[in-house]
């Protein structure tokens, strides 16, 4: 049963397993690579991760008239060879996000047909649907636990669990959704096969290469900040849950959807970090855009618009959107974030005074 | 006698002879152990047991206050938390009557302020209005009205997991906590690995918490010039069915008062109260969308969203969040009640009789001082209420007391 994909479909996505299989089997080796007829495979390939690095949001273009579908192909592991030598957690993240946004844009134009077969090499449980639900009818159902996999992280609100329309254990979906849960899927994939640990195993050229990229676009180069941000970790220990949510997703260049972002600034200007930090904080994310992040901020804390300082959302509203995790036993006391941390810091030097006392 | 101690002998007596019923987990040797005991009042955390036979020992030697087990599976229960090594954890829901507004919590619970003595019914306040201290020492029920609303969340919260998420019967173990609510295990290799941020997406999904109706069917349209309203039938799946037979839920039952409260204009709740007949019976030709003029999608949306909340499953959601949780042993008994929680077969919910079930001691009489104690009921026999009075009652029935703290044995 199983199809197998045409050179055209490798080409167009060469993550793929059967992609990796073709290029064994024809027989290329990286170290042959700076042979003279490789020269094309190497250029697409620098090409890639530069694309990557210089579009915005970024994307890896996919241009049949401009190269060969072998070339294509080919190039992708190289690609992947050169952002692995690079060694840099933010062209990791940016060049998988890339090739995954590149995925998600020709996946949406695919048959039904094709995008099942793909799907289902991420050993994803889906099947057509053809479900009707008032004038809406759903082109797929997608198990829903291999639909959270992808989605949990998401946060916008037509993207919860609560608001699809989910039957017997199936989510049911449009191309369109089920094509940008893929992106989801191959962007992690693509993560995993940047693997710090088959560097020793790459030629020297390699690197090389790859560091010439690095001096020629030196200012796309991000080190993801480290600790010099952070407020301290006793005022992290009283932020309220929902706020501690976004913080850890915000650190971990996790999508933050548009309130959550809201909320969080405004929160954290709340209790007085200042806006360079927060925008440090954002700098993880692999579709950071410093100057938007930095106007943002700035407008929130009434530094630039209309100049007044926005208070974060109340509990009432943070829960609507579904950004709640659910209450401790603070929570339920209070009915906003900041109340929230205004109490437990008391609480927190009310312990430690004591503690001191003995 | 100690009444402590008094109830310390019945719990040895009973493990003595019922030790062998205790049920077990599946994969015993991974599960991580935690039991209260009756001298120290700390918890015992961090214990491993390889076989159901050195658990049963354990628990006949000891005769715990209360016993419990891991929802998780780890490659070392009995290490320190990080080093234990997760491997997954079945899916749990807690439904307890203290998270479900009653209205009876103010008949026959009461609180006691922990630094100033203050006492009041109902449950406690955040802040203790004499003294503004902040912890206090509860006393909850386990009423037949609160048990009542639990089991309607319960069964609400089943429908949601077999009919949209989609689990068998035969994957869910459902049980009787032997204090004021129930238990939902789904143990099924599918959802072991699921972390947190996954399981608080199916906890949004059974709450209908981030529910936006405008998702599930509720809509205008459109039509020859006009606009009309649209929204979910009765008898459609998922949330959307669940909706339009909440919303109808609600409107049956539905007062001024509880319009007005949804924030609706005077004039349009008056002309849903005059039409409401019409409206309830409208479900068969397409619903009672356009029956009130200068009802839209606004107002729509906020019957709806009751009609959601009477559909939803009102578990304690951060339960189900957390993949540490230590959860009840089943067949063990509660130390707050003296009964056992009790499992049974999820298609039984509806006839299952917690307070009959779940008795453990059936033989012998005790003379008992009681406090202050509302009517209640075990097994076929109602006792109470009580106040300020000795009475001899049968063993079970004078434990729960004893348990509850609410009176004290007399020699
Ligand atoms: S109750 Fe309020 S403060 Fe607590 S987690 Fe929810 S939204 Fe945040
Ligand atoms: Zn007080
Ligand atoms: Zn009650």
């Amino acid at each position: 049963m199983a199809k197998t994909l045409t050179l055209e479909d490798m080409a167009k996505y060469p993550f793929m397993p059967e992609a990796a299989e073709e290029v064994r089997k024809l027989g290329f080796r990286i170290d042959g690579l700076f042979e003279a007829d490789y020269a094309p495979i190497l250029e697409r390939a620098e090409r890639r991760v530069i694309e990557a690095l210089t579009t915005s949001p970024p994307e890896v273009r996919y241009d049949p008239s401009l190269y060969k579908e072998d070339v294509e192909m080919l190039s992708f592991p190289v690609a992947v060879a050169l952002v692995t030598s690079l060694a840099n957690e933010y062209v990791k993240r940016r060049y998988a996000l890339a090739e995954a946004r590149r995925a998600y844009e020709l996946l949406k134009r695919e048959s039904e047909e094709k995008i099942v077969e793909i799907a289902r090499k991420f050993g994803w449980r889906i099947r057509f649907s053809g479900e009707k639900a008032g004038l809406i009818k759903f082109d797929f159902a997608l198990n829903f636990i291999d639909y959270l996999r992808n989605a949990a992280s998401f946060h916008d609100k037509d993207w919860k669990l609560i608001n699809k329309f989910v039957i017997n254990g199936e989510v049911h979906l449009s191309k369109q959704e089920v094509a940008r849960l893929l992106q989801e899927e191959i962007r992690r994939y693509i993560e995993g096969k940047i693997d710090p640990k088959i560097r020793s195993a790459l030629p020297e050229k390699i690197f090389e290469r790859a560091d010439k990229i690095k001096q020629a676009y030196s200012s796309s180069f991000k080190e993801l900040p480290t600790e010099d941000f952070s407020p301290s970790e006793a005022t992290e220990e009283a932020f309220p849950p929902c706020i501690m949510e976004l913080y850890r997703a915000a650190q971990s260049g996790r999508h933050v959807p548009h309130v959550g972002r809201f909320a969080l600034t405004s929160f954290l200007i709340n209790i007085g970090m200042s806006p360079d930090s927060i925008v440090g904080l954002f700098r993880r994310s692999s579709d950071f855009n410093e100057r938007m992040t930095r106007y943002q901020i700035e407008h929130i804390a009434g530094e630039r618009g209309s100049g007044t300082k926005y208070t974060p959302p109340k509990c009432d509203t943070l829960q609507t959107h579904g950004l709640c995790p659910g209450m401790d036993d603070i929570c339920r006391g209070i009915k906003h974030p900041l109340t929230y941390y205004r109490r437990k810091m008391r609480a927190m030097k009310a312990k430690r005074v004591k503690e001191s006392k003995g | 006698m100690d009444t402590q101690a008094f109830i310390q002998e019945r719990f040895s007596e009973f493990y003595k002879g019922n030790a062998s019923g205790i049920e077990t987990p599946k994969s015993i040797e991974n599960r991580e152990f935690g039991f209260t005991l009756f001298k120290e009042k700390m918890m015992v955390r961090h214990k491993g047991f390889i076989n159901a036979e050195e658990l049963r020992d354990f628990i006949k030697k000891n005769a715990p206050s209360n016993a419990y087990y891991s929802a998780a599976y780890y490659s070392v229960p009995e290490a320190k938390m990080d080093e234990k090594g997760w491997l997954g954890s079945d899916l749990f829901f807690d439904i307890d009557a203290d998270h479900i507004p009653a209205k009876c919590n103010k008949i026959h619970d009461s609180w006691m302020c922990r630094k100033c003595g203050l006492r009041g019914r109902g449950s406690a306040p955040g802040k203790c209005p004499s003294c503004g201290n902040e912890s206090f020492d509860e006393r909850t029920w386990p009423c037949e009205i609160c048990l009542e609303a639990a089991r309607v969340e319960t069964m609400n919260l089943l429908d949601i997991l077999t009919s949209d998420l989609g689990f068998s019967f035969s994957d869910i173990r459902c049980s009787f906590s032997g204090h004021r609510g129930y238990h939902v295990q789904v143990e099924s290799e599918e959802i072991l690995k699921l972390d947190s941020i996954a399981r608080k997406e199916i906890v949004d999904y059974v709450t209908g918490t981030g529910i936006d109706v405008l998702f599930h069917g509720l809509e205008s349209i459109r039509r020859d010039g006009g606009k009309l309203i649209a929204g979910p039938g009765l008898h459609e799946r998922g949330w959307r069915g669940r909706a339009a037979r909440g919303t109808y839920e609600f409107l049956l039952a539905a007062t001024p008062e509880d319009l007005m409260r949804l924030g609706l204009k005077k004039s349009i709740v008056d002309e849903i109260i005059a039409n409401k007949d019409l409206m309830l019976e409208s479900w068969v030709f397409g619903g009672p969308w356009n029956i009130v003029r200068g009802l839209g999608l606004k107002g729509w949306s906020k019957i709806v969203q009751r009609g959601v909340s009477l559909q939803s499953a009102k578990i304690d959601t951060v339960v189900t969040v957390d993949i540490h949780r230590l959860i009840r042993l089943p067949n063990t008994l509660h130390g707050k009640t003296g009964l056992l929680k009790v499992s049974f077969p999820p298609n039984e919910i509806e006839q299952f009789d917690p307070l009959k079930r779940s008795v453990a001691f059936r033989n012998g009489d005790v003379k008992i001082y009681v406090e202050e104690a509302p009517k209640f009921r075990l097994g076929d026999d109602s006792f109470g209420p009580f106040k300020k009075q000795t009475v001899t009652l049968p063993l079970s029935a004078a434990l729960f007391l004893l348990c509850k703290d609410a009176a004290r044995v007399v020699d």
